[in-house]
């Protein structure tokens, strides 16, 4: 049994065939396994290749190194597990890259975490630990200091003009919108109370200046200074009506009460003309 | 990756293991089982194996593998029952167990 050429077989056969990439390889194939394990000479060639090379990647390193030494001189636990991922993400990740009746491992380390198909190596790659997650932020508190998330940045900024920093949270509404808006009681006063057109109103004719003969000048009453306020007096209506009982002035005597339903004045039937003109 | 290139890659694993003695043919036999190999194989190959057999007088797997080769199985067998022969070829030459 020679295990090599058949893992070199598989091995070059998975690349060449596109099932395989040389980042796969490199995965398993670490750099520090092949710093302990390849020959100087390997060595030496990788590094010419390197420098004279424009970039380095993983395929420059294994076309250099060649599968066939790399299969030579890698553990073959490596070569295998890299295999094993290859079948694996080939088969769509169905099939264990665990052999039917493996060997109880050497060191079971997280029994309970360890997933059942991945495959026992201990040169290769260790298994990834499974994804933590990570608490989401808590949400910020809003506190009676804190002002609310949406007006912040406009009341701080509002808040640094003024100098106050007590800013209520309420939104402030845009000025330019307050009389445009047809919702408000405003709108609708401004749209339905439209000025009705008016009449110019008469200037009073300029009062005639009463000429006082002793000075031949107007008197001081009709005198009207330009710019003079119109005093307007105000007349305070009576609300008491002149201590006389207001009832006694509303009262009515029986008699001024007409009877509607025995009064003639109403009866038009027999009015002539009434008759005519029905 | 598409199905002849993953056809032709496990084609290549099964035919480099008889090569080079990871695995035997009854080992194969062993995971392709007859069952395995009545409800994949298509009619034309069942009679190509049943007459190999009569002619040879028996049926061993070596002349199974003969009549069906490494690319009919994997053309026709479900590939997980290739690997698993593999896996565990792979197992008995102590490469996966540690």
């Amino acid at each position: 049994m020679n295990v090599k050429p058949f893992l070199v077989d598989a091995l070059s056969s998975a690349l060449d065939l596109g099932i395989a990439t040389p980042d796969d390889v490199l995965r398993h194939v670490t750099p520090d396994l092949l710093a302990n394990h390849l020959p100087r000479p390997l060595w030496a060639r990788l590094l010419t290749a390197c420098v004279g090379a424009s970039r380095v990647d993983a395929q420059l390193v294994v076309e250099t190194i060649g599968i066939s030494n790399m299969c030579e001189h890698i553990p073959t636990t490596a070569i295998w597990a890299c295999l094993a991922e290859i079948a694996q993400r080939s088969l769509g990740g169905e099939v264990s890259a665990r052999p039917p009746a493996p060997a109880a491992p050497a060191i079971v380390t997280r029994p309970a975490v360890a997933k059942p198909n991945a495959p026992l190596s201990i040169s290769g790659p260790p298994a990834p630990d499974p994804v933590k997650l990570t608490p989401a932020a808590p949400p910020l508190m809003a506190g009676p200091s804190i002002p609310a998330p949406g007006t912040s940045s406009a009341n701080a900024a509002l808040a640094d003009l003024t100098g106050d920093n007590d800013m209520p949270s309420r939104p402030r509404t845009a000025t330019g919108n307050r009389f445009r808006q047809t919702s408000t009681n405003i709108g609708r006063l401004a749209t339905s109370n439209q000025r009705r057109p008016q009449a110019a109103a008469q200037t009073p004719p300029p009062p005639s200046a009463a000429i006082d003969p002793a000075t031949d000048r107007p008197t001081r009453a009709n005198m009207v200074r330009r710019g003079e306020t119109e005093v307007e007096v105000e007349v305070e209506s009576e609300t008491e009506a002149g201590g006389n009982d207001w009832r006694s002035t509303l009262a009515v005597e029986d008699e001024q009460l007409v009877d509607w339903s025995a009064s003639e004045e109403t009866q038009t039937s027999d009015d002539p003309g009434f008759r005519t003109k029905r | 990756m598409s199905q002849d290139q993953r056809q032709a890659w496990f084609a290549r694993m099964v035919e480099s293991g008889l090569e080079h003695s990871i695995f035997q043919p009854s080992d194969v036999l062993a995971h392709a089982t007859p069952d395995v190999l009545a409800s994949h194989l298509p009619p034309e190959l069942l009679s190509k194996v049943l007459q190999a057999s009569l002619a040879a007088g028996s049926m061993t797997p070596e002349r199974v593998l003969e009549t069906v080769t490494p690319e009919l199985l994997a053309k026709h067998l479900p590939h997980d029952v290739l690997w698993a022969c593999i896996a565990a070829a792979a197992a008995r030459a102590g490469v996966a167990t540690s």
